[in-house]
């Protein structure tokens, strides 16, 4: 008897395997329209340059397989970067003071988010929303706290020696570690802890049981509404870590400079096969969807002469493509899963 | 085609209708057959069928063999909006109406016609039958009496000539029970035939022309209700075949004298039950009888921290745990496995391993911080070998697993944290008998390993197999308890329908 | 007094009275602000967000979502403006308008209803897609120095300083409530995201009324954004960026489940209201621009978590109400006996 479950597990696990092959078609292509495409260097720094992407959606992915959503983790990037240039260049701390109070605060802001989704049951899609106008505000509030003009951006953050090396704070976004840059290798580590973190951990597993079955959850004993918090801080930590990276990289703290990543993270975390209802969804998937979009918005450019700023229609039609193609194959394996049943 | 006296065809008429979902066969072939006028009372217990057939009628499921006749004529109903063309409404046991709207908006919903006509054909319906609901409520505000009403109302707005109503009386007062019941001897005047599911015996007698027992797809009985008494009804509700009771080991009485409560309840008062007392016992399975609504679920879901506690209190082993949390009353020793399988006790896509293991994550069982997956497996295998639960892998999903071996990986997580009461709401809901079998073994089992069961469930045959005592709950309140020798069908049945006079507990 | 009495008691009713509020408290902290032209402002300017608003709340109360509006509106301007350009008439840039927002809406709405995808990733695929065609479309430049007729009729008054867009969008405003509370078929949209399993039961097709909603809701961004070219007379390639966000703050603040089910269109357009009333309101009382953000956030916030917890309460109340019924119901039921 052919089992139909292991043929859904089977159509589950090739998601992943899609994304793979998907990946490196994409990187032959390119390679084959333009050799300086295969530049280490180069695909390395596509990377950095989406950097916001790439790190938030690993942790927006786990409030989503909680079956929420987070959209104002970009205006946390923002408020962090603005909160460590005032009270360095302002309040005259230590810039690794300022980096610490700035990530407690964006910590807060998760929190009081999560706090009201969890605990006060109002949507996620509507709490972040306000979240995103408020902390984005505030940024902004704060900014003008500054004897530098908000749409200037503070500079001259410490870390540049006389030889022209990067170290202290400006090492995070500028330093490299033979060769391979320091943003890199922070993402590196994030994507192995957070694969930790949710395959391998009970919080983890937690999170994916909250996201499958509320109910069951909280009669499995689970604080499900703890947990589901948990989520909103941990995603709200990464986009300060994002901003202490845009920080020490541009050498600029500005309110503004995470605007602008919320469909790029919404997208690679729905690309990389999470389920927007809960309960599905891996890093793995949430990584090789990031690293597409990275490389797309690097090599249609590079090979195909895209303007940088029209990027968004071919990587609009993949992802509609994608979206549909996966939902219509979808339901037709679910039918066919269902008359097997059937005719049992 | 056959024709009643008076030369009318029947309103609806079922032939030969089977239906299986997989292996599980729901209906066996049925005909039943409701004249213009008649109230055909269908009773039934959990998983007997009945709302399977329904749904059929409806056009929401379609049967695997079998006819339907609506007026004499062969009628093909594949949809709902067949079904209600074809003059059929069905009233739900929870109305669906649109909370946000008013009563007149919600009557009207679906229609195409002049608005002012529409309402005064429908004063005048409710003039007929004498209701006065102001039509700018908004439904939200609506008692379930009146929902019942508006979405009677809605049928007749159609031109229903078969109205179904199911349990209408489930949540109702005694008040309103009789005035749904002025309403539908009117529409009996009217020539209006009508499907009337319910538990209660009581009102098959009093509001209906003739009465049907489903039992395990079939049906068992048949026929006007002036040829039936209630004994003759209970009879009918209970297994044709004493197979079970052969199978039954000699019983092992409970030494009473020698225990000690482990878990004492007194007085408790909660959302939907009141002043419920019991001991239970290490070792003794308690079976809680009753009806659908009578309070049962929402007392034991309070027992395990689900909603608040009024007043009362519970202890477990000396502890008092009043109102703690399920996180909590997990850990002081108590588990639980719920009603409603789907949303409360499984998580459909994940593992077999997954779901059996979930209540341990508040435990060390599985690894501290990280997921001990050798632990977890190790943990579902025996529960899946101890269970005879058949999987292929412990990896495969659970909502690929039939309703039987779903409930025992959910058994499994009750018994996963070692609890010293387990509490059992419905625990052979929906499962074929095979499973059935294999779960009463189960629960025997834990009796023998001297952890205490308290078992609620509307299947009497299951308590009466099962329990060591017994407690029957009406309305909200204890009202009835049995020991051993004083458990039968009969006492049980009639008790949990509130039709045997309250026994005074001392 | 009947009808007075529902008219308060009606959701968009509240919002209407915060509105009063906002500007009663500028007026107080402001006296200055409490003059015909000053409030009468606060509408006009109001006019995209109130058109946005407005289509997007059919969506939202089948209880879907649309993130791509903005960007639909950002094309449609753009298109506008490059027919400007070419001398184009402008019911040719009517028409156009319309007719493009309905497709893209169209397009929406059978890939949310009909293919099943939930409607935020769809919509964010679209949003994407229409963003890139914008671009193509102008070429990556800002679309300026189109004159002619369109640019007079930006702030063309039609007297009592009552701009001539704002005044044909409070008449298209009332149509749409008329038609989605007086009508049958306007019906169905609110039943459907109030109680989808009942809307079928009564025989409506859930999937053909979340597809006119989107159809609105497109058609309604089209115009925007043709009431956009005019009022600017440039449209850069990301006019209309996130303005989604504010039209969906609109319709939140305006009362409208973001569920489904609940609201109404006029309640969104007091929500637009708000929403674009607040810079304004804020130079008045003397915060700088700079609270915008924060003081729409706070309100949101606010707002939804008042929203949400009384309507939790509410609920519970009603199930125990329910549930406390049946065991005095046995009171009652022994005394019988």
């Amino acid at each position: 008897m052919n089992n139909p479950n292991n043929m859904l597990k089977k159509l589950l696990k090739r998601w992943e395997l899609f994304l793979v092959v998907f990946l490196i078609l994409e990187i032959a292509v390119f390679g084959a329209a333009n050799p300086k495409f295969l530049n280490p260097t180069k695909l390395m720094t596509s990377v950095v340059n989406y950097i916001s992407v790439c790190i938030i959606s690993l942790f927006v992915t786990m409030v989503m397989i909680t079956g929420g959503i987070d959209i104002q983790a970009p205006s946390i990037i923002g408020l962090t970067s603005i909160v460590i240039g005032v009270l360095w260049s302002d309040a005259g701390m230590n810039i690794w003071v300022a980096v610490l109070l700035a990530t407690l605060l964006a910590a807060l802001c998760g929190a009081l988010s999560g706090f009201f989704v969890a605990y006060c049951g109002v949507q996620p899609m509507v709490v972040t929303l306000g979240g995103s106008f408020l902390y984005s505000g505030l940024a902004l509030l704060i900014s003008s706290l500054s004897a530098t003009p908000a749409y200037q951006g503070i500079s001259g953050f410490p870390g540049k020696n006389d030889a022209g090396k990067y170290i202290d704070f400006r090492w995070l976004g500028k330093g490299d570690i033979c060769g391979i840059p320091v943003q890199i290798i922070i993402y590196v580590l994030l994507i192995a802890l957070c694969m930790w973190i949710l395959h391998r951990t009970k919080y983890g597993e937690r999170l994916f049981l909250i996201g499958v079955n509320p109910g069951a959850a909280e009669y499995s004993g689970i604080n499900t509404r703890m947990v589901t918090m948990s989520t909103y801080i941990l995603s709200a930590v990464s986009a300060a870590l994002v901003g202490i990276l845009l920080t020490a990289n541009l050498n600029s703290a500005k309110y503004n400079v995470g605007s602008g990543y919320t469909m790029g993270i919404i997208t690679a975390v729905v690309l990389g096969g999470t389920l927007n209802t809960g309960g599905k969804g891996s890093i793995l998937g949430t990584v090789l969807a990031s690293l597409i979009l990275c490389i797309l918005r690097y090599g249609l450019p590079l090979c195909f002469n895209v303007s940088t700023q029209n990027l968004d229609l071919p990587i609009g039609i993949i992802l509609v493509l994608v979206i549909l193609g996966r939902e219509i194959a979808g339901q037709h394996m679910l039918q066919k899963w269902f008359k097997r049943r059937k005719t049992h | 085609m056959a024709e009643n006296q008076t030369g009318m065809p029947p309103r609806l008429e079922v032939r030969g209708i089977r239906k299986a979902f997989g292996q599980n066969v729901v209906l066996k072939g049925i005909d039943m057959c409701i004249k213009p006028g008649e109230v055909l009372s269908l009773i039934g217990g959990n998983g007997a069928g009945k709302s399977t057939l329904m749904k059929i009628i409806m056009g929401i499921y379609t049967c695997d063999e079998g006819e339907i006749f609506v007026d004499g004529k062969p009628a093909k109903l594949g949809k709902p909006s067949a079904s209600l063309a074809a003059g059929i409404y069905m009233v739900p046991q929870e109305p669906l109406l649109f909370p946000n709207m008013t009563v007149l908006e919600n009557i009207l919903m679906g229609f195409t016609e002049n608005k002012g006509e529409l309402k005064k054909r429908l004063l005048g319906h409710m003039a007929d039958m004498g209701l006065d609901i102001n039509l700018q409520r908004k439904a939200s505000t609506l008692s379930i009496a009146e929902q019942q009403l508006i979405e009677l109302l809605r049928g007749l707005m159609r031109n229903a000539r078969t109205l179904i109503l199911d349990e209408p009386t489930s949540a109702l007062t005694f008040g309103e029970v009789q005035s749904l019941f002025k309403v539908m001897r009117d529409l009996k005047e009217k020539g209006i035939g009508m499907i009337y599911i319910t538990h209660r015996l009581n009102e098959v007698f009093e509001i209906s022309t003739d009465v049907a027992i489903m039992r395990d797809g079939v049906i068992t009985l048949q026929g006007p209700v002036t040829n039936f008494t209630k004994e003759m009804l209970i009879q009918g509700l209970l297994p044709t075949d004493s197979s079970a009771q052969a199978e039954k080991k000699a019983y092992q009485p409970v030494p009473y004298e020698t225990l000690k409560p482990v878990m004492q309840v007194r007085n408790l008062t909660g959302y939907g039950f009141a002043d419920i007392s019991f001991d239970l016992y290490p070792g003794e399975i308690l079976g809680i009888a009753g009806v659908v609504g009578a309070g049962r679920t929402e007392l034991i879901s309070t027992i395990f921290g689900r909603d608040k506690v009024l007043g009362g209190t519970v202890t477990l082993d000396g502890q008092d745990i009043t109102g703690h949390s399920t996180k909590k009353v997990l850990k002081e020793g108590l588990n639980f496995v719920p009603e409603d399988r789907h949303n409360h006790g499984l998580f459909k896509i994940r593992s077999i391993s997954s779901n059996t293991t979930s209540a341990l994550l508040g435990t060390g069982e599985v690894g501290k911080v990280n997921m001990n997956s050798k632990a977890q497996n190790a943990i579902s295998q025996k529960y899946v070998d101890d269970f005879r639960t058949k999987i292929v892998s412990l990896d495969d999903l659970i909502g690929s697993l039939s309703g039987g071996n779903q409930q025992k990986v959910v058994i499994a997580r009750a018994l996963s944290t070692s609890p010293k009461v387990v509490i059992l709401d419905e625990p052979t809901r929906g499962i074929d008998a095979a499973a059935r079998g294999d779960v009463y073994n189960i629960i025997r089992q834990l009796k023998d390993a001297g952890v205490a069961v308290l078992m609620v469930s509307s299947d009497i045959e299951e308590v009466v197999e099962l329990s060591d005592r017994a407690l029957t709950v009406y309305q909200g309140r204890i009202n009835g308890e049995f020991q051993h020798d004083e458990i039968s069908q009969d006492v049980l049945t009639s008790t949990s329908f509130g039709i045997k006079q309250e026994r005074k507990m001392q | 007094m009947n009808a007075v009495k529902n008219l308060f008691k009606a959701r968009w009713m509240s919002s209407f009275i915060f509105l009063i509020l906002l500007f009663a408290i500028t007026g107080i902290a402001a006296p200055s602000f409490l003059n015909y032209s000053n409030i009468i402002g606060c509408f006009n300017s109001s006019t995209m967000y109130t058109l946005l608003a407005v289509g997007i709340a059919f969506v939202i109360m089948t209880g879907e979502i649309d993130v791509s509006i903005g960007a639909t509106l950002g094309l449609t301007a753009a298109m506008t403006g490059l027919l400007a350009q070419n001398g184009g008439n402008i019911w040719t840039m009517l028409i156009v308008c319309v007719s493009v927002g309905a497709v893209i809406g169209l397009i929406n709405g059978v890939g949310v209803a009909y293919f099943g995808v939930p409607s935020l990733i769809f919509t964010l695929g679209t949003n994407s897609v229409i963003r890139g065609l914008i671009f193509l479309l102008t070429d990556g430049r800002t679309v300026e120095n189109f004159g002619g007729a369109i640019s007079s009729y930006g702030n063309m008054t039609i007297g009592l300083d009552i701009t001539l867009y704002y005044a044909i969008a409070v008449v298209i405003v009332i149509i749409a409530h008329l038609v989605l509370t007086k009508t049958h078929k306007g019906k169905y949209i609110i039943a459907v995201g109030d109680n989808a399993g009942g809307a079928r039961l009564v025989g409506i097709s859930v999937l053909g009324t979340k597809l006119i909603a989107y159809v609105l809701c497109g058609l309604f961004a089209g115009l925007g954004g043709f009431v956009f070219a005019s009022k600017y007379g440039q449209v850069m390639t990301v006019a209309g960026n996130g303005y989604e966000m504010t039209a969906i703050a609109a319709c939140v603040l305006g009362g409208i489940s973001l569920s489904g089910g609940l609201g109404n269109i006029i309640g969104a357009a007091i929500g637009a209201v708000i929403m674009s009333s607040i810079s304004r309101l804020l130079v008045f009382i003397g915060l700088p621009p700079t609270y915008d953000n924060t003081i729409t956030g706070v309100m949101l916030i606010v707002i939804v978590v008042v929203d949400a917890l009384t309507q939790r309460r509410s609920i519970e109340q009603a199930r125990r109400k329910r549930l406390l019924s049946r065991t005095a119901n046995h009171a009652e039921g022994g005394a019988v006996k």
